[in-house]
């Protein structure tokens, strides 16, 4: 699903280089749920945008569900972000002038679905995050847990290849992360391939698979993965 | 395109749509009866004369003392001007064309009647006038050398014959030639001996006159009078050389005279259009500094709006937006926000416009006018709204997962 070969990244200015990203190669398997940890400036930010082609790579190859994705234009970085890529954030990113219907629907409306298409879309994404009631709601009208579901639900609703987690528990209390956590469970339990980025030790534990970045590489992999639900009761019947 | 969300996001930020838009019609109104009214002036500076313009020049003459003589006097000068190298013809009068004052006249179709039929502006001419003018006889005859006459300004006596403006006889006989038939001005029969196809009045930018602009009446009278005016016609290409030798030539025959206002047709035309032309210049430049203002209000709000939702646009951008899409979705906000200034501004202007119609008497506004007008505003609005959508469209999705 996500393989990066040797990937860098150095941002240049007139005097320094700075590298965010070295050397770093990765292979997430479809229907993975990987977390990234790392302490504060080892690159999981910069990982994450370059996964999720927000940003462009220096050096190395990047394939995303098989296309090498490490040197397009920033037209079809557009495309591909709408159309194969969920992204989940930290600070929730709901347009604050659009209610929850309209927030969902704006990764929809630029793949240019249509109406009827996109209301289906968004009614089973807001059941799946339990928040049907809310669609007319503002994001100010909403707990920190449930912008965090419409955030979700905005990522499931265009049925991504690849779900992006940016530290999607770290502005929640712990009873609303409990909740955020088992619903990405949820969705990795029904097939979402999901890599997460984060710096708690206790989420990461929750993922099939680690992987620890410092200063910009990869320097540790859980090489057996965990499995949850009914992917791990089929893997374990399988061995 | 996404109406829809950006309708729903403006109802959220009310105030500063509504203001843009009503700044926008503001300048619609103000723009389209500005426009219309600098149209009018600039159609009105371009109208013709009826005299050849590029080759004709007034000279005003004022004789000093008490002279006696004056009509032998004249016809000297005369004689001296049409004599000179250069000259087509030249004759003496009262007014012309644009001169800016003059005598004004009302003719009768009967006598002893009680209003007239026509307004005029009455010019005293002679046999060489249309010559001098270059003026073009399209019925009749000019004046003969034997009907001119001399006249003060304080004798009542009227002329046997005259010639009108296609305009005056139009006015006068509506179903028919006005040419051979008696008239009355103070209640003395005229015949109508010739029709020339235009001459205008000497108040070509009055609004009194602007009825009767068209109406020239032409009398076979040597003015006498100190100060009067001599119209000279130059061959094509001559007419500087013949400005400066005619007030020689002048002064060679007579001395005891002051001569004043040298004037070609194009400053006498520049001076009788000169309140037209600083009106239109005034309007234009408030026009141009309103559209300015308000084209550097909506840079001004929408580059605002960008920076405040510069987050919001990176969160787009990482959802999938293209740069054009971001670029379209401002446009698409500015086109609505014009669209609804656009409405009220025509609105606006045609009741501003009925407004100047009742209390100013001007004319009813073209709607073509307000039609382009708010096509101008909704241009003026994409154009100014370009910058800042670059700007946004320009922001990196990565700033969707920095810390805000």
């Amino acid at each position: 699903m996500l393989k990066m070969t040797h990937l860098a990244k150095v941002y240049r200015t007139e005097v320094v280089e700075t590298y965010a990203l070295r050397d770093l190669s990765l292979n997430v398997r479809e229907g993975e749920f990987v977390a990234v940890t790392g302490p504060s400036g080892s690159g999981k930010t910069t990982f994450l945008n370059v996964a999720g082609l927000l940003e462009t790579p220096t050096g190395g190859q990047y394939h995303l569900d098989g296309e090498d994705v490490s040197k397009l234009g920033d037209d079809a970085r557009s495309r591909i972000r709408n159309e194969k890529i969920g992204f989940i954030f930290q600070a929730f990113n709901l347009i604050p002038d659009l209610n929850v219907f309209d927030n969902i629907d704006v990764p929809l409306r630029y793949r240019r679905m249509n109406g009827a298409e996109r209301k289906k879309r968004i009614g089973e994404a807001l059941e799946r995050v339990g928040l049907s009631a809310r669609a007319r709601h503002y994001p100010a009208e909403l707990s920190g847990g449930q912008q965090q579901r419409v955030a979700i639900a905005r990522a499931l609703a265009g049925t991504p290849r690849l779900l992006l987690a940016d530290e999607p528990t770290g502005n929640l209390d712990t009873q609303m992360a409990r909740g955020v956590m088992e619903l990405l469970e949820g969705i990795h339990r029904d097939g979402a391939t999901i890599v997460m980025v984060t710096h708690d030790p206790e989420l990461a534990v929750r993922a099939q698979r680690n992987v620890h970045i410092i200063d910009g590489q990869v320097v540790d992999l859980t090489e057996e993965p965990r499995f949850h639900g009914v992917h791990a009761e089929a893997r374990q019947a399988s061995a | 395109m996404h109406f829809g969300p950006i309708l729903s996001a403006m109802r959220r930020n009310k105030v500063g749509a509504f203001l843009i838009a009503l700044q926008m019609a503001l300048t619609l109104a103000i723009l389209c009866n500005a426009l219309f009214i600098i149209r009018q002036r600039v159609v009105m500076m371009a109208r013709p004369s009826g005299v050849d313009e590029a080759n004709t020049f007034s000279l005003s003459n004022q004789w000093v003392g008490s002279p006696e003589q004056i009509g032998a006097m004249i016809r000297g000068d005369l004689a001296a001007l049409r004599g000179m190298p250069g000259v087509v013809d030249a004759y003496a009068t009262n007014a012309y064309p644009l001169r800016g004052g003059g005598w004004s006249e009302g003719i009768g179709l009967a006598p002893n009647q009680k209003h007239s039929s026509a307004h005029t502006a009455r010019y005293f001419t002679d046999d060489h006038a249309l010559n001098a003018l270059g003026a073009h006889l399209i019925a009749g005859r000019n004046f003969t050398a034997d009907e001119i006459r001399e006249r003060s300004e304080r004798d009542k006596a009227q002329p046997g014959v005259m010639i009108v403006t296609k305009a005056v006889g139009e006015k006068l006989f509506p179903d028919g030639s006005a040419l051979g038939k008696t008239v009355y001005v103070e209640d003395q029969p005229i015949v109508i001996v010739g029709i020339v196809d235009m001459l205008k009045t000497p108040w070509v930018s009055n609004a009194w006159a602007e009825k009767f602009v068209e109406n020239s009446m032409l009398d076979p009278y040597i003015f006498i009078s100190k100060q009067y005016s001599y119209i000279v016609r130059a061959q094509p290409g001559q007419l500087d050389a013949v400005m400066q030798a005619a007030q020689k030539k002048l002064f060679e025959v007579n001395r005891n005279r002051v001569i004043e206002k040298v004037r070609s047709y194009a400053q006498i035309r520049a001076d009788a259009y000169r309140n037209d032309r600083a009106l239109a210049i005034i309007l234009g430049t408030v026009s141009a500094a309103l559209l300015a203002v308000t084209a550097f209000g909506i840079v001004g709000l929408t580059s605002f709006w960008v920076t405040q939702r510069r987050r919001q646009i990176g969160v787009r951008r990482a959802l999938g937006a293209t740069r054009r899409a971001i670029l379209a979705y401002f446009q698409t906000e500015n086109s609505i926000i014009a669209g609804v200034g656009a409405l009220l501004g025509m609105a606006l202007a045609v009741g501003l416009n009925l407004w100047m119609v009742q209390a100013l008497e001007m004319q009813r506004l073209d709607l073509l006018y307000v039609l382009c007008g708010a096509v101008a505003v909704m241009l003026l609005g994409q154009f100014a709204v370009l910058w800042p959508a670059l700007r946004a469209a320009s922001t990196p999705p990565a700033l969707a997962t920095r810390a805000s």
